[in-house]
């Protein structure tokens, strides 16, 4: 028996999933995480990550300090930030546009792959780099979580992982080409980064940081630097929303274009 | 198995109050190639989206081997090929590799690409970035493409568009070959001289509306109205010659006197039938 669920995915034309045909995408689209275009987004978040721990490292020891715990967080949410949105939205949405503009989106449609074994394809692979540089970025802040740390931190990781890259699908399908997509995802990856870092100096963007995936990944930082891991039950139900929502969006623009407009 | 590849029964498009498509009616056997001859605008791309299943006609039925267009699914490219005019290739992957990566998607042999390398004269170029290829070599890559799978029937929206005369003539050649191998081939063109060569049939459309429809030969000979003769003497002299009783008793003296070197009728070639049935040139 059809669940309602499957039936918007077969009445959005989104039908089984071949798996030499997904194992094939993700090899490709795996390869192309590592050119130029788009590697540069994961290397400069570890890198952010590894130069911001030094700054402060330096900033405390001018003061005579040790560098604390909950600085080193501030790095890695910087770092983690920028990697879970720049690679995750801005790549996937760049990824897509390229496809289109090169003209070879439609050329791998009509060679008999489905739009849900190119939405995998072309997701999974982000979603893999997203929480390889998480990983990464944690040793680059000089931090050394518990056995628990390190499943919170890979668990809200991985789900604001498809957030982002189910937001970088939608920019994609709106984007005709890559400097469109950079152009118009540069704007929503300011207001992701920035609301959780000034949350740290203003107590509006504190509160609004909680409703939005990247606060919850920034939080999750803090928690991990301070080694008090926790499920945070309200954070997790505020990623699965904005999943939820951003899939229903895709659903919607997916059923009334396809991933490319005529 | 049917060998009726493709049938159009009265297709009809609209884009919002602006027609595309009027009552197009057509069949492609297997073994063939059908051209759909027009000017730019005409309705040829939306003919081959219609057919292809990327877009939903507005009125008629259209059938794509044997399975009526509005049920075909994205397994319905295992059997079909398609080259338009801006089919891409992955830039960053090789030409190997860009064959190789959809070979892979429709369980293609490895064998089968150097084959087809080696035919469309891009085997030296292989390890090259697909970036790199002039536009014959790219088109060329892509037709490869389309063709990898063996399919039964192949959609070409105006392959040779902005070509040089000699890859043309090898995508004609290829063409031809694929034809006698059984492949049926729908081909969109705006090119008169390419679809007398190739097709079986051609469709001549204008504005959205077949406005002829038959063998380049049937078409030629249907608007031969005034029969006239080209001639080239042996002093050197042309000629033209109708049906009149004293141009025919003058054509039978010379060819008796062996003053003839080249003798041509002047039956109207595809762009004059469509310059006469649609006052409109094709190009």
């Amino acid at each position: 028996m059809q669940t309602e669920g499957a039936g918007v995915w077969q009445q959005a034309g989104i039908k089984t999933v071949h798996w030499n045909k997904l194992f094939v995408i993700l090899s490709m689209k795996w390869r192309t995480q590592f050119s130029k275009n788009f590697i540069t987004m994961p290397l400069f978040s570890v890198g952010l990550t590894f130069v911001m721990t030094l700054f402060y490292g330096s900033m405390a020891e001018s003061n005579g300090n040790a560098l604390d715990d909950s600085v080193r967080g501030m790095a890695l949410s910087l770092g983690a930030l920028m990697n879970t949105t720049m690679t995750g939205i801005l790549c996937t949405g760049m990824a897509l546009a390229e496809e289109k503009e090169k003209h070879t989106l439609r050329a791998l449609m009509t060679s008999s792959v489905n739009g849900l074994e190119f939405f995998l394809g072309s997701t999974l692979p982000v979603a893999a780099m997203i929480l390889a540089v998480n990983i990464l970025a944690v040793p680059a802040a000089g931090l050394r979580p518990s056995a628990g740390g390190w499943a919170m931190w890979l668990g809200v990781s991985a789900l604001c992982a498809m957030a982002s890259t189910v937001m970088g699908m939608i920019f994609g399908i709106c984007c005709k080409s890559q400097v469109s997509a950079s152009t118009v995802i540069s704007v929503p990856v300011m207001v992701l980064v920035m609301i959780p870092v000034f949350g740290e100096f203003s107590g509006f963007m504190e509160k609004a940081s909680r409703f939005l995936f990247t606060g919850v990944l920034s939080s999750a930082a803090a928690a991990l630097a301070e080694d008090t891991p926790r499920v945070d039950g309200f954070g997790i139900g505020v990623i699965g929303a904005e999943i939820a929502l951003a899939a229903l969006v895709f659903i919607l623009l997916y059923r009334k274009n396809g991933y490319e407009r005529e | 198995m049917t060998k009726e590849y493709i049938r159009l029964d009265h297709i009809s498009k609209k884009f919002g109050e602006t027609t595309a498509l009027r009552d197009l009616n057509a069949v492609l056997h297997k073994g063939e190639i059908l051209g759909f001859l027009g000017p730019s605008g005409a309705g040829k791309t939306t003919t081959i989206k219609i057919l292809t299943g990327q877009l939903k006609p507005t009125s008629g039925d259209a059938y794509v081997l044997g399975i009526h267009v509005g049920k075909i699914d994205e397994s319905i490219y295992e059997q079909i090929g398609i080259v338009t005019d801006n089919s891409g290739v992955y830039e960053r992957l090789t030409v190997h590799d860009n064959l190789r990566f959809f070979a892979r998607i429709l369980n293609v042999p490895t064998e089968r690409i150097e084959e087809l390398l080696k035919r469309v004269g891009l085997y030296e170029h292989r390890k090259k970035p697909a970036g790199k290829l002039s536009k014959g070599q790219a088109q060329r890559l892509v037709l490869a493409r389309a063709v990898l799978h063996r399919p039964r029937l192949l959609f070409l929206d105006e392959p040779t568009s902005g070509l040089d005369p000699s890859t043309a003539l090898d995508i004609h050649r290829l063409l031809e070959e694929l034809r006698e191998s059984g492949m049926a081939i729908f081909l969109t063109t705006h090119n008169m001289e390419e679809a007398t060569k190739l097709c079986n049939h051609v469709a001549l459309l204008n504005a959205g509306q077949i406005v002829e429809y038959g063998t380049p030969e049937e078409l030629c000979l249907r608007y031969n109205q005034d029969k006239q003769y080209r001639l080239l003497l042996s002093d050197g002299s042309r000629l033209l010659l109708g049906q009149g009783e004293e141009d025919v008793e003058r054509l039978s003296s010379l060819l008796r006197k062996n003053q003839v070197n080249s003798l041509h009728s002047c039956e109207p070639n595809l762009e004059s039938v469509f310059l006469t049935v649609t006052g409109r040139a094709l190009g």
